[in-house]
């Protein structure tokens, strides 16, 4: 019997432990080494936080790194308050063309960021589509070139969240018991104390593990980026610099470890809250 | 009165779905119409459109962007077929121990399968780069990271189907019947996962012919996939050429996810996550 368990769990094994576990501690350790370069496997450099610091220290690379987690903090509370209207109505109605509209709803998702970087400028840009149509309408381009901005990138991210923000809300609603919020409305409670002590409460959950997925998502991600972002960087772009156009791989190392850090500790406290939430609604 | 404010709320809800569904749609509408018309149609010019072609309608482009980009959407449709295969041989029997025959440990290895999902793409393509340096060269070692994004995918579509239904009544009523191990896995099992299978093939499918946090950084010049060659396409080619591009990218990918969630019916397709 064991040996049976064995063979068949033992190719999921591997490929975790050759995949994640092994290049995971292979990058902690690179990311102590303040130089060295990526293609010689053992040079042997110095232990040293200096990577690590730098990060903090250097005005520019903190600039990337806030920008970074304001970014996926705003994309994340965006998408989320956004998705809970679709998620909403795919769980409370019925209707013919439900499954082509999740389908829609769930396209976005596999858009690489590069292809959100295009349709932001093509929507979005100096000669945009949205700012040509209110050109014509109104007589002046409003937002034209807004997809070079910080609320362009905000407004790119979102598009891409749509579909995971979505279909994790639509599950965590599922269990949602819609009959309590009646209730409350036959005792009396009107619209706002039922929003604040029924129904946020109870989706409250489900709100945490929609944040988790959308931030880390959000933090990690640099396709857009790479196409609009011209005037303030995100580590994950700082990331790709360092890597091909300075070859210092002791910085590159040390920055993934910090977006790893990050996107970590947000899913596990999350997770947790939305535990214990769930522990003490019972 | 209360009525009345019900009404609202729906009124809210329903507008802000149709804003998302405009904003989800139009752009893809104005790509798919960019790849084949002329534009001077719509009064804007392009240089490309001074020289030669008549009329509204073209595929020049598309010839164009197969010329120019073939071989990278046949490379990056190779790596999505192989994360495929690997995918149905690693996940699928491993996914069948961790839901059925649990062992010490396998609750951590299921999280650790599906922490991939959130943790940074870019930052696994550099932990990758620097513990396979010496096979970065090689066009496989793209299929690493890919592996690492798509995995989770199957691995929780098949958990999710062995857990929602008890598949070891079934497998104890053949094994009555004298059905050996090997047999009760490929006659019981494996048949009853089929949808699963299928589905998460799909996800791993457009996952994989998609991404492109890791593989830009695992790219060889010789080897490009499709998004990444997409990328070279968007500094350098013009709207037209973008266009189309994209149209073809799309074009693959909107059959794949009608098709998820058409066998997948009600039950709700879990694609939580993703780079």
């Amino acid at each position: 019997m064991k040996h049976r368990r064995a063979v068949l769990i033992l190719p999921l094994l591997a490929l975790t432990f050759g995949l994640l576990i092994w290049p995971t501690v292979v990058l902690a350790l690179r990311s102590f080494q303040s130089t060295g370069d990526i293609l010689q496997a053992s040079s042997a450099a110095g232990f040293s936080f200096r990577n690590y610091a730098s990060i903090v220290v250097d005005p520019y690379y903190r600039g990337a790194l806030l920008h970074s987690i304001l970014l996926s903090l705003f994309v994340a509370c965006g998408s989320i308050l956004l998705c809970l209207c679709p998620a909403w109505l795919f769980v409370r109605k019925e209707f013919p063309s439900k499954r082509f509209l999740r389908a829609l709803f769930t396209l976005p998702m596999s858009f690489s960021g590069i292809i959100v970087g295009f349709i932001v400028v093509i929507m979005l840009g100096r000669i945009g589509f949205v700012p040509l149509v209110l050109e014509r309408m109104t007589g002046r381009p409003w937002l034209s070139g807004l997809a070079y901005r910080f609320c362009g990138l905000v407004v790119a991210y979102i598009y891409f969240e749509i579909p995971r923000a979505t279909l994790t809300l639509e599950s965590s609603l599922r269990k949602f018991n819609f009959q309590l919020e009646a209730a409350a409305r036959s005792l009396g409670a009107n619209r706002w104390q039922r929003l604040m002590y029924v129904v946020l409460p109870l989706i409250l959950p489900a709100l945490l593990s929609a944040f988790a997925v959308t931030f880390s998502v959000s933090l990690g991600s640099f396709g857009v980026a790479l196409i609009v972002s011209k005037r303030f960087s995100i580590l994950p772009v700082e990331l790709y610099d360092q890597l091909i156009g300075f070859l210092n791989t002791g910085l590159a190392a040390a920055m993934g470890v910090v977006l790893m850090l990050i996107a970590f500790v947000v899913n596990y406290s999350m997770r947790n809250l939305g535990r214990s939430e769930e522990e003490r609604l019972g | 009165m209360a009525k009345k404010r019900l009404s609202f709320d729906f009124v809210f809800i329903y507008a802000v779905t149709m804003l998302l569904i405009v904003a989800i749609l139009s752009p893809v509408v104005i790509i798919l119409l960019g790849s084949c018309l002329n534009t001077s149609f719509l009064g804007l010019s392009s240089e490309q459109w001074v020289s030669g072609t008549q009329g509204i309608f073209t595929l020049k482009w598309y010839a164009y962007v197969f010329k120019l980009y073939g071989e990278s959407m046949a490379f990056s449709l190779k790596i999505a077929l192989l994360s495929v295969i690997i995918c149905l041989v690693a996940g699928v029997p491993g996914a069948y121990v961790l839901s059925r025959k649990p062992f010490p440990g396998s609750r951590i290895l299921e999280e650790l399968v599906l922490l991939p999902l959130s943790l940074p793409g870019i930052a696994m393509s550099v932990a990758l780069i620097a513990a396979y340096s010496r096979i970065r060269g090689q066009w496989w070692f793209l299929l690493g990271g890919h592996l690492l994004y798509t995995l989770p995918f199957m691995v929780r579509t098949v958990t999710n189907t062995l857990r929602s239904f008890d598949v070891g009544r079934l497998e104890a009523a053949a094994q009555t019947l004298g059905a050996g191990f090997w047999q009760r896995f490929r006659l019981v099992v494996l048949p009853n996962l089929r949808h699963a299978m299928i589905i998460g093939s799909l996800l791993v499918l457009a996952i994989s012919w998609g991404e492109f946090n890791v593989s830009f950084l695992l790219n060889t010049p010789l080897h490009q996939t499709f998004p990444a060659a997409l990328y070279g396409t968007y500094t350098s080619n013009s709207f037209q050429v973008s266009s189309a591009a994209t149209a073809i990218f799309l074009l693959m990918i909107i059959p794949i996810l009608i098709a998820v969630q058409w066998i997948g019916g009600n039950e709700l397709v879990s694609v939580e996550q993703g780079a």
